[in-house]
């Protein structure tokens, strides 16, 4: 496969693929290696941002996707029927950065570190696919243990864990743990 | 009324103890526990009246800063020796200062995550080209400029300027749901031009039940977004405006 074919390849896989597609996928799919294909990925995404292009080509939760410009957001929102998506709650995005910032955390510590019991924010949180049980603590009660998930470096449109703003003497803290099951180690390390 | 309140506006009681600090420019790591502790029963005597389901963790964070207030107020041990063993007495205030500091970084990590998802939402994934089912536009914050604090500030002024008198008046029970209040404010936000006045929800009122109820319905319109509260300066009055979610079922 020559060059310019593989190069359009990798545009057209990006394309159809509706998830983040890794450079991994591309370069199975493509029989080249990784560095190549890096190489040509990266050609591309300038290639669409010179030209000044309504779509481009981003990286996001350790894959590349197709998005639209921001600069044309509005044109979007004009074409808009269904009712806005309603944001984070503040309770629900105040748990999300303890657990960004903080995991693997038990409810019990959220709980701690905000000051208010019975956690209903967990459930939502879980619910939308943007924090998952990633294990058990190995203390009395075995408490479950929670982290987040691909699809909240997608919401926030982040690379990676280490992708997220840094804060003063608030580092993210995610480690691999012990506990972490076989499935749950492979998403974490997509985000890592 | 059985109305259960779950308002997730309601960020917790370190949220109003860092409001009440920050609005009285008071220093963190010196707090006057006693003002301090004053000023937050008159909110918990508030959330209380409202029957939100968080008044539980504002109930033990009161019971923290009496236990703290006392513990100030006990002499402090007398040591034989002139040592300065003193020193190692550790202040009471200390544990809550630890949590406060802790608090604060979530806030600021929480502004963080709110600013990259406000970024997230001005880039559309392919939909399959069905606009119906787009990624949707940010919508603003409900609370513009001032925080759900102030606002409950605001209901205290009304509660206190409700006169005993016009309690104690003998009128017909009024059977009202806080979804036909909601309608009801609806209704009037749409007929004002600009906005309309945060008092003017109560105006009518005349029971304190009728101004909970109507408060409640207030609170829970904007966390719907159906409803905008906006304070264009400190003290300036809160005005209403209709929020971005029109067709949001209640």
């Amino acid at each position: 496969m020559n060059l310019a074919l593989a190069r359009a390849a990798i545009e057209a896989l990006i394309f159809s693929s509706q998830e983040p597609i890794t450079v991994n996928t591309i370069s199975d799919a493509v029989s080249l290696s990784d560095h190549t294909v890096r190489q040509l990925l990266l050609d591309l995404i300038e290639e669409y941002r010179v030209a000044k292009r309504g779509i481009q080509i981003v990286e996001m939760a350790g894959g590349y996707v197709f998005l639209t410009h921001p600069e044309c957001a509005g044109y979007i929102e004009k074409l808009q029927r269904t009712p806005r998506s309603v944001p984070l709650s503040q309770a629900a995005l105040e748990t999300l950065a303890i657990v960004a910032y903080r995991q693997p955390i038990t409810r019990a510590e959220i709980e701690s570190l905000r000051g208010v019991k019975g956690e209903s924010a967990l459930a939502t949180l879980v619910e939308k696919g943007l924090i998952q049980e990633v294990g058990r603590r190995d203390s009395p009660g075995r408490p479950i243990l929670y982290g987040t998930t691909r699809g909240f470096l997608k919401y926030f449109g982040l690379k990676n864990l280490n992708d997220l703003p840094s804060l003063e003497d608030w580092h993210v803290m995610a480690k691999p743990i012990k506990e972490v099951t076989k499935a749950d180690e492979k998403d974490l390390q997509a985000g890592t | 009324m059985t109305y259960q309140v779950q308002l997730e506006i309601f960020a917790g009681p370190l949220d109003l103890l860092l409001h009440l600090i920050e609005q009285s420019k008071l220093d963190i790591y010196d707090i006057p526990i006693a003002i301090i502790t004053e000023q937050f029963l008159s909110y918990l005597h508030t959330i209380e009246l409202l029957n939100l389901e968080v008044a539980g963790d504002f109930i033990v964070m009161a019971a923290t800063l009496m236990q703290i207030k006392a513990r100030m107020l006990l002499p402090k041990p007398v040591t034989l020796d002139d040592r300065e063993d003193v020193e190692d007495e550790e202040d009471p205030r200390k544990e809550l200062v630890d949590r406060l500091m802790e608090y604060k970084r979530i806030k600021e990590a929480s502004h963080l995550l709110r600013e990259l998802e406000q970024e997230q939402m001005m880039f559309f994934a392919r939909s399959g080209g069905v606009f119906t089912d787009q990624q949707l536009a940010p919508v603003s914050d409900p609370l513009k400029g001032l925080s759900i604090w102030d606002i409950l500030d605001a209901f205290q002024t009304i509660l206190i300027s409700l006169t005993p008198s016009e309690e104690n008046l003998s009128l017909p029970v009024e059977e009202i749901s806080v979804k036909q209040v909601m309608e009801q404010i609806l209704r009037s936000v749409t007929l004002t031009n600009g906005g309309m006045d945060f008092t003017e929800v109560f105006r009518d009122k005349r029971s304190r039940n009728s101004i909970i109820t109507a408060f409640i319905a207030l609170l829970e319109l904007i966390r719907l977004h159906r409803v905008i509260a906006v304070q264009e300066a400190v003290f300036d009055r809160i005005l209403l405006c209709l929020g971005p979610a029109e067709e949001v079922p209640m």
